[in-house]
């Protein structure tokens, strides 16, 4: 891992349509090469609006994002190919087969034949979809459902990788073999992006991580050593519990 | 190109999956085109078959225009005539009260002295022709004029159908010209006998020498008389056709709420792409539609006593005029599916839209109709211009040539609309900011 930033964000701010506080609120940071990046925080705190900004989806309303030196405004189409996004909300066509959805994002992706169809039949077979590949994604349980939203969006191989809560709702088995391959993922050189509210797993996974909350970052870094940092908390469960409070989210 | 066809081939697997639906979408237009074209067929044959349409007669002149006009109605054999109403002679003012009332919906009143005004006006023009016959020095008359016209008085229930009224009016204007003339024949020929008493005339039935013979142009060798099949068929598959909005409005809302189209802006790959391939499976879809109702106009309507469908040869300009009304109808809904927010919205806003172009295009009442302002209004619909575009065709047997200025209006309205919702989607993106 070198410690260059692939991912800069200066004085992010956005407001919703109509909203009085801010989503996210003057956040700045940079995210490095090849490590896995954790956006930590409680419901509403911001995660999803960070991660749809840094893809390009929508500008914020204030600030600036380069990915790979490029600002994402002005380099949008020349981005979307080295980015791969995995949405909070599984997004795929339900009256299509899992398979024909792979099929149709991966030749979105510019992806074709054989290659394309030797990828999407290895990442079935890893996520144990194989048998499921030619039925209707409307008949898929919600664990099923989120294991091909998570492939559509990796298919291609992409060099940053944004995933927004990719674990929510999915068994212990599937998860294990998510976290594994994202290790593999970053292996083979990709700056992974993530989002969780489960701790444990992100003490495990992320090289830095940044918690959030009601749209400003109230700690980043390594989760080891931000826990060693503060001696009086376990885990990093329990320091988040105490920097973002136990009441109730939106 | 790869990339759309790609995206082709996943509209066309979203559409096939629903069977029922497919088989609905092509059944549907189909059904509609033989339904409504029976209702306006049985519709129209009340009218022109059936003698028992009530109209109050007021004959207060009770002289030869009066009796004539009441012995044509009754000849026309589509009126039966009503004077009496309880045994009481209908006055003027009863018949206008009744027919407000829509108890009725035709009264005629004949006003008193009619026949001896309009023989009045008849002599004088008689004697003025005589006497510079005669006397040509001696002009006397010719500075005396009688501009007095008589009013014979129709009162209609507004609620009267136009081509019923078209119809009454016709057939009155019709009989009354053969009254007028017949009687400025016979007062030449009293005239005649006054000025040569030993002059017996011969008794001339005289019968209008002008006839009015209608006749439908069209380019064809035979000239086809145009049914009400003829304008009906092509209203009803237009006006369906242009229905695709609904289904294709209701994709691209889906598509959105699914978070598909979500991913897709993450994805390097143009919103113009996704549109042109959903164009590409609806335009299958609408050409398929048009084939099924046109053949079921053709080969359906004859079952139900109605006359068949006739297309023409030109089967290259049905096509592409089918192509370019398509696309128009396609352009619409992508456009109308883009800037709904619901499913409810666009379907409400979809179908009511069509209707109303289908009404101000004419495609219900003929543009001829209508009066000046409507008639304008209509020259901005895209189904008035299939419209005239497949009139032309089917009636005119024009050439691709000659409708060429609908194909190109067409177009360019598939054109607008598709590249407004293409834009429209790029600087809006499809979820809430
Ligand atoms: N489309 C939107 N319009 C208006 N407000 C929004 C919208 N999306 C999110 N918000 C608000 O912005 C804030 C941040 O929401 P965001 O979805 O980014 O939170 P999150 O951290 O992803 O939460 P969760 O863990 O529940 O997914 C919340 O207060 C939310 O109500
Ligand atoms: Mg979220």
């Amino acid at each position: 891992m070198t410690e260059e930033s692939i991912i800069g964000i200066r004085d992010l701010t956005k407001y919703y349509k109509g909203a009085d506080e801010p989503a996210i609120d003057h956040i700045s940071l940079g995210i490095f090469k090849d490590e896995i990046f954790g956006f930590l925080g409680p419901n509403g705190a911001g995660k999803t609006t960070t991660i749809s900004i840094l893809c390009g989806l929508f500008p914020p309303t204030k600030g600036k994002v380069t990915i790979d030196g490029l600002d994402i405004r002005l380099n949008h189409e020349k981005i979307k190919h080295i980015i791969g996004i995995v949405p909070q909300e599984v997004a795929l066509y339900h009256t299509l087969t899992g398979l024909e959805n792979l099929q149709f994002f991966g030749n979105m992706y510019g992806l074709k034949g054989k290659a394309l169809k030797e990828r999407i039949g290895e990442y079935l077979v890893r996520f144990g979809l194989e048998k499921f590949a030619r039925k209707q994604v409307s008949t898929y349980s919600g664990g099923m459902k989120r294991r091909v939203n998570l492939i559509a969006g990796l298919l291609h191989k992409p060099r940053i990788l944004f995933l927004d809560e990719p674990t929510v709702g999915i068994d212990v088995q599937s998860r294990n073999v998510i976290l594994e391959f994202l290790h593999e993922l970053q292996e083979t050189g990709t700056t992974i992006i993530y989002t969780s509210h489960y701790m444990e797993e992100a003490e495990k996974l992320c090289n830095r991580v940044a918690i959030i909350d009601q749209g400003k970052i109230i700690a980043i870094g390594n989760p080891k050593e931000l826990v060693a940092l503060n001696p009086e908390f376990k885990n990093l469960e329990t320091m988040f519990l105490h920097l973002t409070g136990k009441g109730l989210r939106d | 190109m790869f990339k759309y066809f790609a995206a082709y081939r996943k509209e066309w697997l979203i559409l096939i999956r629903d069977p029922a639906g497919l088989v609905l979408l092509f059944l549907m237009p189909m059904v509609m085109v033989v339904i409504l074209s029976m209702v306006q067929e049985f519709g129209w044959s009340t009218i022109s078959r059936e003698p028992q349409v009530p109209v109050l007669f007021v004959n207060t002149d009770q002289d030869s225009v009066g009796n004539k006009f009441q012995q044509g109605l009754t000849e026309a054999k589509i009126f039966t005539l009503i004077s009496q109403l309880d045994s009481v002679p209908v006055t003027r003012e009863v018949a206008r009260q009744k027919v407000l009332e829509g108890e009725y919906q035709i009264a005629v009143v004949i006003p008193e002295r009619t026949s001896e005004r309009i023989r009045a006006k008849i002599r004088l023009l008689v004697n003025k022709t005589m006497t510079s016959l005669m006397m040509p020095d001696q002009n006397f008359l010719a500075g005396v004029t009688n501009t007095d016209s008589v009013e014979v008085i129709i009162y209609f229930d507004p609620a009267v159908r136009n081509s019923f009224r078209n119809a009454f009016l016709s057939s009155t204007r019709e009989f009354n010209s053969k009254i007028e003339s017949r009687m400025i024949f016979e007062t030449f020929q009293d005239e005649l006998r006054k000025l040569f008493p030993g002059f017996n005339m011969p008794v001339i039935d005289y019968e209008p020498s002008v006839y009015f013979k209608e006749i439908f142009p069209s380019g064809v060798e035979e000239e086809i008389l145009p049914s009400t099949t003829q304008h009906n068929v092509p209203s009803w598959a237009i006006f369906a056709m242009f229905f695709i909005v609904v289904p294709l409005t209701s994709s691209i809302i889906k598509e959105r709420e699914e978070g598909s189209l979500i991913r897709l802006m993450t994805i390097p790959v143009t919103y113009m792409t996704i549109f042109m391939a959903k164009v590409g499976v609806y335009l299958f879809v609408c050409f398929i539609q048009f084939l099924l109702m046109v053949l079921a106009g053709i080969y359906v309507l004859p079952l139900f006593n109605m006359p068949p469908l006739e297309v023409g040869a030109n089967y290259l300009a049905i096509a592409i005029m089918t192509i370019v009304s398509s696309l128009a109808a396609l352009g619409y809904g992508i456009l109308l599916g883009t800037l709904s927010k619901t499913h409810q919205q666009a379907a409400a806003f979809g179908s009511v839209s069509i209707v109303v172009l289908a009404a101000m295009g004419g495609l219900w009442v003929p543009v001829y109709l209508m009066g000046s302002f409507m008639r304008h209004l209509a020259t901005f619909s895209p189904l008035n211009w299939a419209h005239a575009g497949f009139l032309d065709i089917f009636l005119r047997g024009s050439s691709l040539m000659d409708v060429f200025p609908e194909i190109i209006k067409l177009l360019s309205f598939f054109a607008v609309t598709i590249t407004i919702a293409a834009i429209y989607r790029t600087l809006k993106p499809p979820i809430s900011t």
